[in-house]
């Protein structure tokens, strides 16, 4: 930097004078979320209280669900097995819906974070209950409470059936929750339906991805295809170069060719 | 001149006044220098001597624009989007090639599709000349591989007894219907001069040679000029000048949008000594700012799928320092040093019923800080020799300012973008009487530029010359450029000839590469360019003018231009000037009356870029008739300046003029003018 002294003399003696183009830092501190209620209960035949948490309103699509638990005495409980339980009454027949329990019996700062993937909102078609199941010191029981599933203003699931193996498979809308202009990171999770109470995560497909302005035809560069991380999740990137309508094409794909396509749109 | 007439001074508007009118302000003439002193200027600044009444004709059709007068001048061209805001070349360097300061003080355009350079800041008004520089000497106002265009404020006047003085001028054109209106008022005092003018234009859509209406090429503005000058000490001079310029629905015919509104504030203030008793016998120090903000919008044009608002916003400020010195008998060292912040930001928004309105920024919020060390040192060896040594560094820093602007450029890998450059000129000329009066001048040396703020971060900027959107990189080297040229003169009172041939050699040429893997983001874009640097481009070309008084009151100026350029596959570059002619006879009657015959030739240019998809352009005649007439009263100066462009309605274009529009047909002009 030594050649640059002078200039340096020049620039500065500029800058405070006119202080014209001084850098702007702008970049947006990552918003720190909050902890919403939803319900609260005793687990049936035990004195361990239950209470449900999510981000927001719960909405079709993919809900991160935090699990809080405290003892007899309210004492909060850091050490448990939880499983989820969502059920959609549908008068003639019942279903349930992906989950993804609580990935470790370990508190994370209080609370138990797992996720329910509801796949239709609630309405005259059917209402929902959420089942949650804790384990603490070999004591077992079951909470369950009625839920209310919204369908959000963008659709954030979409399903379709495999050309290949004619099963029905669900794909949940992860990131970007807050997307820009600029490279965002894009993630989606795929579950297959096996009956109407089972909804493994899917981990072997190939996905790839084409983001497209449908009001202007076109598309964005250096996009990055999302490849499986773990329990179904798959990550890439998505660029967008203006706001706008956007459309998140993905073909998903398996090891005997293509299983369906389907596309996220993204408004911003 | 250097040789006293009594008869009118024969100076064409277009004639060449290059080293005789500089023999008179410097000691040692730079012989790259060129320069139309406009004479209109010149009266009302300067005294009332009948001299310089006569002078108020040269400057023939009063009515036109500062673009109109430059292009007559051999080594500029004017790259034409539009009958308004034409982008200066000189010798078909354009853009970031070429600086164009206003009196020494850089102004950043604030638009993408360079609808603004900053030659529409200045009527013929408030323009006191038009310096234009080839090859080495630009060195003195920035970095550039093709020259410095400068144009001089006119500036107030002292003067002993105390002294109102103005003007009012009016003139029409027909082939847009246009009016124009100008005043000014200077006051001058022994210590202290002030200097208003205001232009007014209004230009209607206008007509070509084949009687249509060029739809969209219609222009409105306000130019507003102030300047005072006030003396501190017997040679120290305080000067303040500001400038206003407010444009309205600019049309564009070559582009698809047009300009809403534009709007330029130029300001400085500067301290100037001059005194030939001291070491440094003139010293100038100067400060100034400006601000351009520029809105393109497309409201004008019907049936579009999507509307368009493209904002932009030019910031500004610097300041110079320049001395003059005489180092040893014969010689002069000039040094100056320079440096500016200029700040740039432009957006589009696109508006579609029910849907967020699509927005990006096409040139990312950005800053550049340049600084320069120039100096200019002439030597005069002998009677017959002398040398001018040109230098330069440069030292530039560019950066995108905010998350906002680098979120954007990360889109396309682009993590880090600042970038800084250090750009070293130097060039030698050495000029010497070989025969009689014949003059042979050679310089040669070498120069670079920085990449221009779209060519590092623009964002999907459409051109129209070519049909893609252009993607920056900020991975750019600079462009380097070796050049030579080489100036014959041959000089006499009645009779002035001169020719030049030049050469150079681009390295690092830049410009757009088209990548078949993005899509473009403009409706109907043919595809995206990102800029890199070519290997090379090569550069050559030659001038010649004459200026003839064939009587003392007959006079012939002719001028001549050719440009050749290839790039590194042989192929031709694009707005490529082709060979061009303008030769203009005037003769006076009497010392109140001249008329003044004049045509324009264009050869055809068949050199096109096919890889810009660029036409060719037939070759054109033009047939001009102007004259002036000057009445004088005991306080009031009238003229009189008409004539008719373009007589035989000829339709044709010029190869410079973007989306194959033409040019307009028969032109009636009239301008009267009152002074006292
Ligand atoms: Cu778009
Ligand atoms: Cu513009």
């Amino acid at each position: 930097m030594k050649k640059y002294t002078w200039l340096t003399l020049w620039v500065l003696s500029l800058i405070t004078v006119f202080s014209t183009g001084c850098d702007k830092d702008d970049d947006t501190p990552t918003p720190t979320f909050a902890y919403q209620k939803i319900a609260e209960g005793e687990a049936a035949g035990t004195d361990i209280k239950i209470e449900i948490y999510s981000n927001e309103e719960l909405t079709t699509g993919y809900n991160p669900i935090y699990i809080a638990l405290f003892d007899a005495s309210g004492k909060r409980i850091e050490q448990a097995a939880i499983s989820f339980q969502p059920m959609m009454d549908m008068g003639m027949k019942q279903h349930a819906s992906p989950i993804e329990n609580p990935s470790s019996g370990q508190a994370v700062d209080g609370y138990f974070p797992g996720a329910v993937v509801f796949t239709m909102p609630s309405g005259e078609m059917g209402s929902w209950t959420l089942g949650v199941q804790v384990q603490v010191n070999g004591e077992t029981g079951t909470f369950t409470t009625p839920v209310t599933i919204k369908e959000p203003t963008t659709s954030r699931l979409k399903s379709f059936v495999s050309k290949t193996d004619g099963a029905k498979y669900f794909v949940a809308y992860l990131q970007p929750q807050q997307p820009k202009v600029g490279v965002n990171d894009l993630e989606v999770a795929v579950y297959k339906a096996i009956g109407m109470m089972d909804f493994p995560a899917v981990t072997n497909l190939t996905l790839a991805l084409e983001p497209e302005m449908p009001t202007m035809d076109h598309g964005s560069p250096n996009n990055v295809n999302p490849t499986h991380t773990s329990s179904g999740h798959y990550k890439g990137k998505v660029n967008f170069t203006m706001t706008g309508l956007w459309h998140l094409h993905l073909t998903l794909s398996d090891a005997s060719g293509e299983a369906g396509e389907l596309h996220f749109e993204v408004n911003f | 001149m250097v040789k006293e007439m009594k008869m009118p001074l024969l100076l064409g508007a277009l004639a060449l006044v290059a080293s005789p009118v500089l023999a008179q302000q410097k000691p040692i003439p730079a012989d790259s220098v060129r320069t139309i002193v406009l004479q209109e200027v010149a009266v009302v600044t300067k005294r009332h001597d009948h001299q310089q009444h006569l002078q108020n004709f040269y400057n023939a059709n009063q009515a036109a624009t500062t673009e109109e007068l430059m292009s007559r001048m051999p080594e500029l061209s004017f790259i034409r989007r539009g009958s308004y805001g034409m982008e200066p070349t000189i010798r078909a360097y354009s853009g970031g090639q070429v600086s164009v300061t206003l009196d020494g003080m850089r102004i950043q355009g604030a638009c993408t599709d360079k609808m603004d350079p900053a030659t529409i800041y200045i009527e013929p008004l408030n323009l006191q000349r038009i310096e234009v520089q080839t090859t080495g000497a630009s060195s003195m106002q920035g970095a550039a591989i093709g020259g410095s265009l400068d144009m001089k404020l006119a500036e107030a006047d002292f003067a002993d007894e105390r002294k109102l003085s103005g003007s009012v001028s009016s003139g029409y054109q027909s082939a847009a219907n246009a009016m124009m209106g100008g005043l000014r008022l200077s006051y001058a005092a022994p210590t202290w001069g002030l200097r208003a003018s205001g232009t007014y234009r209004k230009s209607q859509n206008y007509r070509n040679g084949r009687g249509e209406k060029v739809l969209y090429s219609q222009y409105e503005k306000a130019n507003y000029a102030l300047s005072g000058k006030f003396l501190l000490q017997d040679d120290l001079v305080l000067k303040a000048d500001f400038i206003a310029d407010d444009g309205w629905k600019i049309g564009y015919p070559a582009l698809p949008m047009d300009v809403g509104q534009a709007n330029a504030r130029i300001g400085s203030v500067s301290l100037v000594r001059d005194n030939s008793e001291r070491r440094w016998s003139r010293v100038e120090a100067r400060l100034y700012a400006n601000r351009i903000a520029h809105y393109m919008d497309d409201s004008a044009r019907p049936d579009l799928p999507i509307r368009m608002d493209m904002p932009g916003l030019s910031r500004t400020s610097g300041m110079y320092i320049e001395g003059t010195t005489a180092p040893g008998h014969q010689q002069q060292l000039t040094v100056r040093a320079d440096a500016s912040a200029s700040y740039l930001t432009a957006s589009m928004t696109m508006y579609q019923e029910g849907q967020t309105p699509m927005y990006m920024l096409t040139w990312p919020d950005n800053r550049q800080l340049q600084s320069g060390i120039a100096a200019q040192y002439s030597f005069q060896v002998s009677d017959k020799t002398q040398l001018q040594l040109n230098s330069r560094v440069n030292m530039s820093d560019f950066a995108v300012t905010t998350g906002e602007g680098r979120n954007q450029l990360s889109v396309f890998g682009y993590e880090s973008t600042a970038r800084q450059f250090l750009i070293p000129s130097v060039s030698l000329q050495a000029s010497r009487m070989v025969y009689k009066k014949l003059k042979a001048s050679l310089s040669g040396g070498f120069n670079g530029r920085t990449p221009t703020a779209s060519e590092l971060y623009g964002f999907y900027l459409f051109s129209q010359f070519d049909g893609f959107d252009y993607v920056g990189n900020p991975n750019l080297k600079p462009e380097k450029s070796v050049q030579g040229e080489f100036t014959l003169s041959w000089q006499e009172p009645r009779l002035r000839l001169q020719t030049t041939a030049y050469a150079s050699r681009v390295q690092d040429y830049i410009v757009g590469a088209y990548n078949p893997e993005l899509s473009a983001m403009t409706i109907g874009a043919r595809g995206v360019k990102i800029y890199y640097n070519t290997p090379y481009a090569l550069l050559a070309g030659a001038e010649a003018s004459a200026v003839y008084n064939i009587t003392g009151y007959t006079q012939l100026v002719s001028t001549l231009r050719y440009s050749y350029g290839s790039n590194a596959d042989g192929e031709p570059l694009p707005m490529m000037p082709p060979l061009r002619n303008i030769t203009s006879l005037r003769k006076y009657f009497g010392d109140y009356l001249w008329v003044q015959g004049e045509t324009e030739l264009a050869a055809a240019q068949n050199r096109n870029s096919e890889s810009f998809r660029e036409q060719p352009t037939e070759a054109f005649m033009l047939w001009h008739l102007r004259a002036g007439y000057q009445k004088e009263t005991e306080k009031k100066v009238w003229q009189l300046n008409a004539g008719i462009e373009n007589i035989f309605d000829v339709h044709y274009r010029e190869h410079l003029d973007w989306g194959r529009i033409a040019r307009p047909g028969r032109n009636v002009f009239v301008q009267l003018s009152v002074g006292f």
